[in-house]
């Protein structure tokens, strides 16, 4: 079997494009950057690159239930930024 | 030797009631025992429920622990309006009343309501939607062992080790070992976890079930109303049973291991354990009141001879019911000392969440309106069921004003709103329920005659037990202290109250003659349609056979079995073919006894039992990956015989 | 059981499709899980007591170690379902294997990195801090470890029953499982140690 059967463009772009998040992520040490400039490029990064393992590597909308799924993978973010943000909320920003 | 097995013994061994609980479980056991031996029952016990996948059956079996463990929880509260009736009383000390109120919430919402509400979802979904399992039967068993693995290890606390004793909600630091230093919080925490797990998988395989194994035609919104009411529960489970998984291991680990998370000192956050135990606690209760609402959806139609008022308004409302479920937890501890935006912002979820209640409710009076209305025993839980939970409900907008609650917080004012919801809701539903559908499942009915004065003994009672807590506590009677002084003035309220109880007592003590007597006398295989039902389930024999439907029904509305017998439009249209079962394994009874042994282990600080039997356990699993098992086929000569033995040939067309 | 041709094998059976539905559902709890191990730490980061801060033990270094060898493991499982899918039992058991290995590669780093800790004072007992940190560390890591073992099941079975439809539909499930842990990992990068060390 060829390389280019077994390593497919997809893979390799979604390999390729993590790495260099990854490394964007990184920037947040080495750049004299304010708080929350580092914290918005870590959560931009981090969330980018989870939804390029979900869409190129997990196939989430390759079968007939990619609504259901997809519907619950939101649901499922919207949980738990609920439950971390909410306990931040009530834990530590709710006392200031 | 003696100083090994000292750790297993209680605090106050020579309690009469702990001797006779010692002595009553080891009868039972050798009892059991003895009498399986000698009957020689062992292999049916073994072959038709320790090994069975079969939804119906698992579905049984549930329920059977749940009326068990609603008797344990039901002592429990009996001996606290005792001790609380009179002033001063000396029925139970402090450390007895601590260990009998937390045993009570822990036994009557996980080990009695859950249990109940998924037992009657097992026996029921899968008949409700025309499918002939659930999509994982094997998962299914494991789960019932698994709750039932958990619940014999809580029960077991009374008699070894000491019962736990920081409230059903284990507040830390109270639940720490500095301050609960006996194995009693370790129970909690190991026994609820690993029930919790069974309820985990129940979640996931209810959703597949639902969203993937619909009969044919029957689009999400034909599904019936209790269907969706089970699968937005099994949706709040799936996200909100990890969130407990992970508070208790953090709890466990606090205990056994002496970690900080929740401690006083190195930085612990005390509050942070209510914070997260309340993120889970709060969809709980939703979890086991929508199974309510959709159980009372299928009655107050089939008894009014109606559909449904506003079906899509009322999918809506409880879809909105469980989003807005996960963001009103803090309202459990207004007064923990956050700020004014933190109370704000949840008293106004808190509040919002009573809207789509009152939508429903508005539903359901305006199905009744120019409805044919049967007053039979499952409709008279319902009709009580709607203005009594309302009272309950109302209370609860009240609770959800933060500034209020300062008043209201951990009086019994609070204790009388959450049993008004809970009573009138859960268990007002689940003994709805359990009459409505005990006729499809058993071939017979129960009394009628029996369940009405049970039902009356009941809902009359229960105001009797509960609505005098709501002045009490108004006047300022604090929640889960043991007694009162005279000149507190609580006095009449609480005499009042147990009077009450003994009412409920009687009332429940008629739900078990009735099985007894109907199981006894009532005539068998009479009809497989007793309430002119409206939906799926009514379309199959009286008990029902292994395989539930012969042939896979053909869906066009939303009441189905309803439209076939008015509009004569057929459900089952082809030839029967053989139909693929799972087969029988005992693996899940036996990875759940290992659970046991770990669980046991755990609490008890025995390391090395612990690791062995989680290396079993990985094994059993490990064991399950390699298996082969793939089922058996009935074939259509069995099939067309027990259909004919039944009554009926399955194509009617 | 009915095989539909039209599909990959993993999605072929009408069981295959409810599994694979099933354990979508279950990434879903996991995330709850997984949401609510960062609500504590993130609760818990400033409890430092008189133990150490992050700031203080983290080491670049064998975090992008950890990072680089988790993320090519997650490529190379996609790879490994891809040979699958093109029926080349060889090519998707070498990836598979490959897989594992750096699955243990990134335990032991791991190991590494927590008995270092230790050594600094850094331990399970130590403060809120600690605990929070090395149980959500911990838990992700039992989860990889559980899935070397996993992954070794499916290895065996592979090679001994070839690419059936339930082989490739445990592989699947199992790819599913790996990639999703990978995804907490970016979030564990992200909001532990460069969040810690920024």
């Amino acid at each position: 079997m060829s390389l280019k059967e077994l390593f497919p463009a997809k893979y390799v772009t979604g390999f390729i494009f993590s790495l260099v998040l990854t490394v964007a992520a990184l920037s947040v040490l080495y750049f004299d950057l304010s708080y929350q400039i580092g914290l918005s490029i870590l959560i931009v990064t981090a969330f980018i690159q989870a939804g390029v393992q979900l869409v190129m590597f997990m196939h989430v909308g390759e079968s007939e239930d990619k609504i259901s799924i997809y519907t619950h993978t939101y649901y499922a973010v919207a949980m738990g930024l609920i439950i971390v943000i909410g306990t931040l909320f009530t834990m530590i920003w709710g006392y200031q | 030797m003696k100083e090994y097995f000292s750790r297993f013994a209680i605090e106050n061994a020579d309690d009469p009631m702990i001797i006779g609980a010692q002595i009553s479980i080891a009868l039972v056991t050798i009892g059991i025992i003895v009498g399986l031996t000698y009957f020689k029952k062992w292999g049916y016990l073994w072959r038709t429920w320790l090994t069975t996948v079969d939804h119906k059956k698992i579905g049984i079996m549930y329920i059977l622990a749940a009326l068990l463990m609603l008797f344990r929880g039901g002592v429990d509260a009996l001996l606290m309006r005792a001790q609380t009736a009179i002033p001063d009383n000396g029925l139970l000390d402090a450390q007895h009343y601590n260990e009998i109120f937390t045993t009570h919430g822990v036994i009557m919402i996980l080990f009695m309501a859950m249990p109940f509400i998924i037992g009657l979802m097992n026996v029921v979904i899968p008949l409700q939607i025309g499918a002939r399992d659930v999509a994982f039967p094997r998962l299914n068993a494991v789960s019932f062992w698994l709750f039932f693995i958990g619940a014999m290890l809580f029960n077991i606390s009374f008699v070894i080790g000491g019962s736990p004793d920081a409230g059903w909600t284990a507040y830390f630091p109270l639940a720490s070992n500095d301050y609960s230093h006996t194995v009693g919080m370790n129970y909690y925490a190991i026994a609820i976890q690993i029930a919790g797990i069974g309820t985990l998988m129940t979640g996931i395989n209810f959703i597949t079930t639902i969203m993937k194994m619909r009969a044919p035609g029957m689009t999400l919104m034909k599904m019936p109303m209790f269907t969706w009411s089970i699968l937005i529960t099994n949706l709040i489970i799936v996200f909100a049973f990890p969130v407990l998984t992970i508070a208790l291991a953090l709890m466990t680990m606090d205990r056994l291991f002496g970690t900080h998370f929740f401690s006083i000192d190195s930085g612990g956050m005390d509050m942070l354990w209510a914070n997260l135990f309340w993120i889970w606690g709060h969809p709980e209760v939703y979890i086991v009141i929508l199974p309510a609402f959709g159980i009372f959806s299928e009655i107050i139609t089939t008894f009014a001879q109606r559909n449904l008022y506003g079906y899509k308004s009322m999918v809506f409302s409880m879809v909105a019911i469980s989003a807005l479920s996960f963001v009103v937890w803090t309202h459990h501890f207004y007064t923990m000392g956050h700020g004014v935006v933190v109370n704000g912002f949840f008293s106004i979820t808190t509040m919002a969440i009573a809207v789509p209640t009152g939508v429903k409710i508005f539903n359901w009076l305006l199905t009744l309106w120019k409805g044919k209305i049967h007053f039979t025993v499952p409709m008279l839980y319902a009709m009580g069921f709607i203005p009594i939970f309302v009272i309950g409900g109302v209370t609860g907008v009240m609770l959800a004003m933060a500034s209020a609650d300062y008043q209201y917080h951990n009086t019994m004012f609070l204790v009388a709103h959450f049993h008004y919801v809970l009573i009138p809701g859960t268990v007002f539903g689940v003994l709805a329920g359990f009459t409505f559908w005990w006729p499809k499942i058993f071939g017979f009915s129960l009394s009628e005659r029996i369940g009405k004065w049970a039902f009356w003994f009941i809902a009359i009672s229960f105001n009797v037990t509960f609505f005098p807590l709501f002045i009490s506590g108004l006047s300022g009677q604090a929640r889960r202290m043991y007694t009162y002084s005279e000149n507190a003035g609580f006095t009449i309220y609480n005499m009042i109250s147990f009077v009450g109880a003994l009412g409920l007592a009687f009332g429940f003590l008629l739900i078990v003659y009735n099985i007894y007597w109907s199981t006894r006398y009532a005539k068998r295989h009479l009809t497989e349609d007793p309430w002119n039902g409206r939906s799926l389930e009514w379309a199959t024999h009286s008990p029902v056979p292994e395989y539930n439907f012969a042939i896979i029904p053909q869906v066009d509305s939303t009441e189905a079995f309803w439209d076939q017998k008015e509009h004569g439009k057929a459900l089952f249209k082809g030839n029967i073919e053989p139909i693929h079962m799972p087969n029988n394994s005992g693996q899940p009874f036996i990875m759940s006894a290992i659970f046991f042994v770990f669980g046991f282990a755990m609490v008890f600080s025995m390391w090395i039992v612990a690791i062995i039997s989680a290396i079993g356990i990985f094994a059993c699993m490990w064991y399950r990956s390699f298996e082969n098992d793939h089922g058996h086929y009935i074939p259509v000569e069995e099939i067309e015989a027990t259909e004919r033995k039944s009554g009926v040939i399955a194509n009617e067309d | 059981m009915k095989i539909d041709h039209s599909v990959p094998k993993e999605y072929a059976t009408e069981e295959n499709r409810l599994k694979i539905f099933g354990f979508w559902i279950f990434i879903g709890a996991e995330v709850a899980l997984f949401g609510t191990l960062f609500a504590t730490y993130l609760t818990l980061v400033g409890h430092t007591a008189t133990g150490p801060t992050g700031s203080e033990i983290f080491e670049i270094g064998p975090v992008l170690i950890e990072t680089f060898v988790l993320l090519t493991s997650s490529f190379l499982i996609g790879l490994s379902v891809h040979a699958m899918r093109l029926g080349n039992k060889k090519a998707m058991l070498t990836f598979l294997g490959l897989t594992l290995l750096l699955g243990l590669t990134f335990l032991g780093v791991e190991i590494y990195e927590f008995t270092t800790y230790v050594h600094e004072g850094a331990g399970l007992q130590t403060s809120a801090f600690t605990a929070a940190l090395l149980t959500l560390l911990g838990t992700h890591g039992a989860h990889v470890t559980l899935g070397l073992f996993w992954g070794l099941a499916i290895i065996i079975q592979v090679s001994k029953r070839g690419i059936t439809p339930e082989t490739a539909n445990k592989s699947f499930i199992f790819s599913l499982y790996w990639h999703f842990l990978d995804v907490i990992w970016i979030f564990i990068f992200s909001f532990v140690y460069l969040k810690g060390l920024m």
